[in-house]
């Protein structure tokens, strides 16, 4: 049998409300364009993001009933903290009520004014807590990620030569740290080598820079390791990921991701000092260290959720589920990211809207069309969200002007994504009466968010 | 269950500090009221409706409803928790240099008031630092000092007053609605907001009901939104009325403040229609709102810390007076006059307490109020162990034998000895410190 199925059923079922493309036109305007202000309840199929929304298994739900709330010194710290040392090897676990917390609160006691960070590619949060701190970050992607329809094993890996002439260049003291995102999010979701890691590791102990993952999909990225990279066949991935962590002197986690948690995240590291400064901002956004603005329940769902997502069989399943899809749209001639990422399939807006300028914002009036058709919301990760402006308010493109089908784990079937790839396709028949938008509304900071758009023609006309 | 000499070797390894103890180690809670409440029926099949969809999840626009209905504010931004809430506002509101008076400090409260470059006076009536004093209001303004301040520094350097209901750090102590409406009325006039801490606004509405002349037939939920009515806008620590174990949110009825906030809180928290909470926390909340401004729910609650409270006054220990809405405030000074304040008589008798018999109670006094801005102490009037009574989780049992335990410790007090600090952290230095015995 080659048919890989998913590797549970399904107890517990969330009603989906079908709308009709007349109303989806209308909601759309409303929420000006932009799917992160459109009701969810208006949504069929939602690949916005795989962040918060995966389904928690039976054991998860059991945890979440036998949390225990104490404010302070809870069992479910306990058992969060032992899990997390276990998988990591890093002995100072501190909680957090998500990944960005954790960023804000690393970023703004590492970084400041003159700091740079150095990464494969640091995410819209990760990149917005480093410039709030005044710092800068550098990305450093390799080659090969840079070209959305040349497939490579490792697109995530950073480019260890770039990494040595930026060091020379802005000088080894003014780095705060290198950071390495696991899998590449805004890369397309592509995996770092295990070779990648260790030389970046190597670099970084040479001129005694600390580095840091971003572990948020460590479990995909293992997967890569064992199936795509020399030596790792046999390996376990419980052992890839510890000999990932290995090299790192902390790590950042959202636990939204690969912990299967609907909320949490944590920071972990090797060193006491700057621990027990985290420590000390923590309880002033976050919440007391036992606890980090977590229920006791949710440090139990993560501490379980960690332990399952490493499972050969899902994560099998998992890979597969979005190669299944990439391989569809591959096959029908639409652009898209190869090869296929861990969490997400990335459509090449630039290339599926060629006729859109990247001024008029590609990426976001593809999300547009695929919500106006099928009731598909996405993500554009592009120039809306890292877009920035010159002196003369011209706009500076991103590099890539990518549409991010998010797929939450363990919540869609084949149907759904069936569906999905129908959707699209029919999109990309009729691509050509597709129009740019403009914005009409932004905040300073992560301005995807909140931003409101409207489309170019109707408002020529 | 634990026996003397676990406690004994707990106690030590924490560090003296009942923060610092693990829960399993704790036969009785009274650590805090915060997130520790015990959820209801419906609240848990709330949590089991949660809609995690990252943007416009459904829970959020009920959450939302719920609010404006309840609370009468017009538009909210949920956080993580309270001091999430906090820490967006302060950054909005406050410029450096600027003064923002309050009744009373609050730890987390202040500290994001002084982060965010401003400072905190107290404008609380002085009743409220007397804790023998049985005014039943003690957690009223004083206006005239109000008034100095205005005069002192000009209103252009107050953006808002802070108004905690139920105030926490004087005994949980109510203040009145005439007051509340006579600083409406005064700080109209020198366009100054008032921003309301309303983490236990239902606690202090029963307190107007049963005590403020013309209130008694009003219900909870009435009193509730005449309070709010007085107010600009509200930071919320859900876990402790609303009856959550994680949560909260900003609401205002500003605009512009809101706009602010909202790109704000996407950087800190979440995106503002989850602002760090899953969806299901979201749905607990909403529901535990509406059974907050229960009239039967506030009296059972209420009524059962009295119950502690008259309990703790018959074994002879001194606690602040009124007894206050989410605990018992044990006055430390004088339950050990023999230990002066620099030597902690407060977190001494914490650690006591629990050593005798597991029950995990707070310090609230020299530790709690931590360093002004120039390294000196910051010297309470009042030195408070705080008993905090979880909501809906102890019975009456276990109220007597807390009492019992206050009681034992009482008798034996005068061989009691301070303690010293050892490890202090920079910020909210209670939560960390390390201590020994003298």
């Amino acid at each position: 049998m080659h048919t890989i199925i998913e590797p549970f059923k399904i107890k517990s079922v969330e009603p989906i409300y079908f709308n009709t493309r007349e109303d989806r036109v209308q909601i759309l305007k409303t929420a000006c364009y932009n799917p992160f202000l459109i009701r969810s309840k208006d949504v069929i199929i939602d690949l916005l993001t795989d962040s918060g929304t995966s389904a928690m298994s039976s054991s998860q739900w059991a945890g979440i009933m036998q949390g225990d709330e104490s404010y302070a010194g809870s069992p479910s710290f306990f058992h969060f903290e032992s899990v997390v040392r276990d998988i990591t090897g890093m002995p100072l676990v501190i909680p957090t009520h998500q990944g960005r917390a954790a960023e804000k609160i690393l970023m703004s006691i590492t970084g400041g004014t003159g700091k740079y960070f150095l990464s494969n590619t640091l995410f819209d949060t990760t990149r917005a807590n480093i410039e709030s701190s005044g710092a800068e970050g550098i990305d450093l992607i390799c080659e090969e990620g840079k070209y959305p329809s040349i497939p490579a094993p490792f697109k995530g890996n950073m480019d260890t030569g770039l990494l040595e002439s930026s060091l020379q260049k802005i000088g080894a003291e003014n780095i705060a740290m290198v950071i390495i995102t696991v899998t590449n999010n805004s890369g397309g979701g592509q995996p770092v080598s295990m070779a990648n890691i260790k030389a970046v590791k190597a670099i970084c102990k040479a001129h005694q820079i600390p580095m840091f993952i971003d572990a948020c999909r460590f479990a995909e990225n293992a997967y890569f390791i064992k199936t795509r990279e020399e030596g790792y066949a046999d390996h376990s991935i419980e052992a890839i990921a510890k000999e990932m962590f290995s090299y790192a002197d902390g790590c950042t986690m959202s636990a939204k991701k690969d912990a299967f948690a609907n909320i949490g995240g944590f920071l972990a590291m090797h060193d006491e000092d700057l621990a027990l400064k985290c420590r000390n901002m923590l309880v002033i956004t976050e919440g007391f260290p036992t606890y980090g603005g977590l229920a006791g329940r949710d440090l139990e769902a993560i501490a379980i959720g960690l332990r399952e997502v490493m499972d050969l069989n899902y994560l099998q399943y998992r890979i597969r589920s979005i190669e299944y899809l990439c391989d569809k749209l591959v096959a029908a001639g639409v652009p898209v990211m190869q090869p296929a990422g861990g969490h997400a399939v990335y459509l090449d807006a630039k290339a599926f809207l060629s006729h859109i300028p990247v001024d008029q914002y590609p990426g976001q009036a593809l999300v547009g069309a695929l919500y106006e058709h099928g009731g598909i919301r996405s993500c554009e990760i592009g120039s809306l969200m890292f877009g920035k402006y010159d002196q003369d308010h011209k706009l500076i493109p991103a590099p890539l002007e990518l549409v991010r089908l998010a797929i939450p784990r363990r919540v869609y079937t084949q149907s759904h994504i069936d569906y999905v790839s129908e959707v699209i396709l029919e999109v990309f028949a009729n691509r050509k009466n597709i129009s740019g938008l403009r914005i009409t509304e932004e905040s300073p900071m992560l301005r995807h968010f909140t931003a409101k758009l409207e489309p170019i023609q109707s408002s020529n006309s | 269950m634990t026996t003397p000499a676990q406690r004994k070797k707990a106690l030590k390894d924490a560090g003296y500090n009942t923060f610092l103890l693990k829960s399993e180690d704790v036969y009785i809670d009274l650590l805090t009221d915060s997130g520790t409440s015990a959820m209801s029926d419906r609240q848990w099949a709330g949590m089991m409706m949660g809609d995690e969809a990252y943007a416009g999840s459904r829970n959020f626009y009920h959450l939302e409803q719920v609010v404006q209905d309840t609370y009468g504010y017009k538009y909210l931004i949920p956080t993580h928790q309270g001091r999430g809430a906090e820490n967006i506002l302060s950054k909005i509101l406050i410029k450096k240099g600027d003064i923002i008076p309050g009744n009373m400090y609050f730890t987390t409260t202040r500290l994001h008031q002084e982060l965010a470059g401003g400072r905190f006076e107290d404008i609380i009536i002085d009743e409220a630092h007397d804790a023998e004093n049985e005014f039943p209001f003690k957690g009223n303004v004083d206006l005239n000092k109000l008034d100095h301040l205005i005069k002192k520094h000009g209103a252009a350097k107050i953006p808002y007053v802070s108004i905690a209901t139920s105030v926490n750090m004087a005994g949980g102590q109510p203040i009145s609605m005439a007051n509340l409406k006579a600083l409406r009325a005064f700080t109209k006039l020198h366009g100054i907001r008032i921003i309301h801490d309303m983490t236990r606004v239902a606690e202090n509405a029963y307190f107007i009901q049963q005590k403020e002349v013309g209130f008694k037939d009003k219900s909870i939920a009435e009193i509730v939104l005449e309070i709010n009515s007085y107010t600009d806008g509200a930071t919320m620590s859900a876990k402790k009325d609303a009856l959550v174990n994680i949560g909260g949110f900003l609401a205002v009825n500003e605009w512009d403040v809101y706009e602010e906030a909202r790109n704000m809180v996407v950087v800190y928290e979440g995106l503002h229609t989850y602002g760090g909470l899953a969806g299901r926390d979201m749905e607990a909340m909403a529901i535990g709102i509406g059974e907050s401004v229960q009239d039967d729910h506030i009296r059972a609650r209420v009524g059962q810390v009295l119950y502690l409270g008259e309990k703790m006054m018959e074994y002879g220990v001194p606690i602040v007076q009124p007894i206050g809405g989410h605990g018992i405030f044990v006055d430390a000074k004088k339950f050990l006059p023999q230990i002066p304040q620099d030597q902690y008589p407060a977190q001494t008798l914490a650690a006591e307490i629990y050593q005798d018999s597991g029950v995990r109670t707070m310090e609230r006094g020299v530790v709690s109020a931590g360093r002004k801005a120039n390294g000196q102490n910051y010297f309470p009037k009042l030195e408070l162990v705080r008993f905090t009574i979880p909501r809906r989780v102890y019975t009456q049992a276990h109220m007597d034998v807390i009492a019992e335990s206050a009681g034992r410790v009482y008798e034996r007090r005068a061989k009691i000895k301070g303690m010293e600090m050892v490890y202090e952290p920079k910020y909210l230095r209670f939560f960390q410190a390390k201590f020994k015995r003298l």
